[in-house]
This record gives structure tokens, C-alpha cells and sequence, in this order.
């Protein structure tokens, strides 16, 4: 079993989150080109090592989280709620 | 006319009486652990700010509940999520519980919405003191007083399902809400008979909020 730590509802069963995958910058839809698009939509960098990625705690408070996870250890280092992250440090979100 | 149902819960009912035009479970529990179908109550879901003014005006946070009176009798407050909650009333008052909610929250100026849920969803009442041992059967929460003390609200997966579970003890016995779609109501109910058999749980009809 692995353990996530919800900001929100404390320690769940990953099994009640659904893996969105790697967080990353989203590139501008009015600039971009088709090729990066897809890049940003199916390229990931898969690394076996700290990563940070989007979660969805879809059984519990149904909101996104941006969770930093060793992909080889499975230590979670931080999991905060993608939104209110954004909102803080006024940057684009980057849940996908 | 009054015996004719124009309503009913998801769970199965046999034998059947109506009360409040809802079909409900005559059966009358003896023992002291029980199970039974409050789907007649009126659910009344709510969404806004997080932390806002509307937070304040429905008196309780997430993970929380409170009883209050907001106009139309006795009602649970339920802070169901972050930015959502769900308030319980007596039968057939949902219509008039939605308004006084949204004539309340209009003050705010926040964004709000305000729906009446209650056909929609399911609501079961799991009471007793072996409650706890059959909630953990199905469900990886710690139900212990120190973690999950009465008026406690979290969501998590129940034998699978997504359930709102509400602790709210009655008379000192805790007593356990559990709000879901209704499409999945006949299956938890049938999910927590069967592990709640060994402690002797039983189907008993309608109780109501007090
Ligand atoms: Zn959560």
C-alpha cells in the first residue's frame, strides 16, 4: 500500500487518488506549435528519482495536489493543493 | 391517500409502510447496532469559498458538523469538503431548506451555489457501539474517538464507494452518516450487513434527524 499525504484529509490509500502525472509548465494554446503540444501532452521524463506531479484525491476532497515523490523510494516530500499554491505565488497553474 | 408512497430510498424495503410520502422499512430493530435507510431526509448540497463569508454564515468548516436552525426546523450542517457542504433536514422540507440557504448566503456577495440533492443521493444510519468495528471492515479510516470524534465529517472510499461519512452520535451511541449516490445505496447497505452480521447488525425503518 501506498500512503499520500492529503493536505487536506490527511493520509489516504493511493487507491483513492487518481495519477494525473508529471506537473510541468502548460505552454501558451495561442502561441504553441503542434509539435509542442504534444510534447507537453504524451512526453514525459519518467526519472527514477524526485519528481513532482499532479494527483487528484477523486475519494476524498476532490481537488488537485501538487505531490514531490521519490519514484524509487516512494517518499512523498511535500503534497500541497495545486490551486491554492497558484493562487499564493500568483504563477500559472500547472495541473493538467 | 397518505399510504400511497410518491417516493422512495434506494434500499429495498420489505415489509414497506409509508411515512412523509416516503415507502420506508416497517421493520424495528431489537438489538443495539442497526442499520437504516435515511435517504427521506432532505439533502441540500452547497459550494463556495473555501474560507469566506458564507463559511460564517453556515457556522462550520470542513470536516466539521453543527445542528442549527436556519429557518425551516432543526437541520445538520455537514462541511463536506473544502468549499462544499451538505445540509440535512427533516422530509419534504428541501425545497423551502434550499431557499432559506440561498437567501441566506445572498449577503455574502460571494459565489455560491445551492442544490437540492435529495433524490439523487443516498443516506444511511449506521448506530451503535460495534459501529466503528464494522465501518473498519470496509474502510482503511481509523474510526477511533481520537481521530474521528463525534461531529466528525470526512470522504473516503467505503467497500469502494465514495462516501460522505458523518459521525453523529446519538444519545452518547455513535451513530454514523453515510451519503452516496443513490445508485450505489442498495449495494453499501448490503456491503455492511454482511460484515456487520457477526456483531449482530440490524435493518430497522426510518429514523429521522433527532
Ligand atoms: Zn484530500
Amino acid at each position: 500500500m501506498m500512503l499520500l499525504p492529503c493536505p487536506w484529509c490527511g493520509p489516504r490509500n493511493s487507491t483513492e487518488f487518481r495519477y494525473v502525472g508529471e506537473a510541468g509548465p502548460r505552454p501558451d494554446p495561442a502561441t504553441v506549435t503542434p509539435e509542442q503540444w504534444r510534447r507537453y501532452l504524451y512526453v514525459h521524463a519518467n526519472p527514477c528519482g524526485p519528481v513532482r506531479e499532479t494527483w487528484y484525491h477523486r475519494a476524498g476532497c476532490r481537488r488537485y495536489l501538487s505531490v514531490e515523490r521519490d519514484t524509487a523510494t516512494n517518499d512523498v516530500r511535500s503534497a500541497v493543493d495545486t490551486a491554492s499554491a497558484a493562487a499564493a505565488s500568483s504563477a500559472p497553474g500547472d495541473a493538467r | 391517500m397518505s399510504d400511497t408512497p410518491i417516493a422512495r430510498g434506494p434500499v429495498a424495503v420489505s415489509p414497506a409502510t409509508v411515512r412523509d410520502g416516503w415507502e420506508v422499512d416497517a421493520r424495528v430493530a431489537t438489538g443495539t447496532l442497526t442499520l437504516s435507510d435515511e435517504s427521506p431526509l432532505a439533502k441540500v448540497h452547497v459550494r463556495a469559498p473555501f474560507d469566506g463569508a458564507s463559511r460564517a454564515a453556515l457556522g462550520v468548516g470542513f470536516g466539521r458538523t453543527a445542528r442549527a436552525d436556519l429557518g425551516t426546523g432543526e437541520v445538520l450542517v455537514v462541511g463536506s469538503g473544502p468549499g462544499e457542504w451538505l445540509v440535512l433536514g427533516a422530509p419534504n422540507t428541501a425545497g423551502a431548506l434550499r431557499a432559506a440557504i440561498e437567501e441566506r448566503l445572498a449577503g455574502t456577495g460571494e459565489f455560491t451555489t445551492v442544490l437540492d440533492l435529495t433524490h439523487g443521493r443516498g443516506l444511511l444510519r449506521l448506530t451503535g457501539r460495534e459501529a466503528a468495528t464494522v465501518l473498519g471492515g470496509v474502510c482503511a479510516i481509523d474510526f477511533g474517538d481520537a481521530v474521528t470524534p463525534d461531529g466528525t465529517a470526512l470522504r473516503s472510499s467505503l467497500a469502494a464507494v465514495v462516501t460522505d461519512i458523518v459521525r453523529d452520535d446519538q444519545g452518547g451511541t455513535p451513530s454514523y452518516l453515510l451519503h452516496v449516490e443513490r445508485s450505489s445505496g442498495q449495494y453499501l447497505a448490503d456491503a455492511l450487513l454482511d460484515p456487520g452480521r457477526p456483531s449482530g447488525l440490524e435493518v430497522t425503518g426510518f429514523r429521522g434527524l433527532a
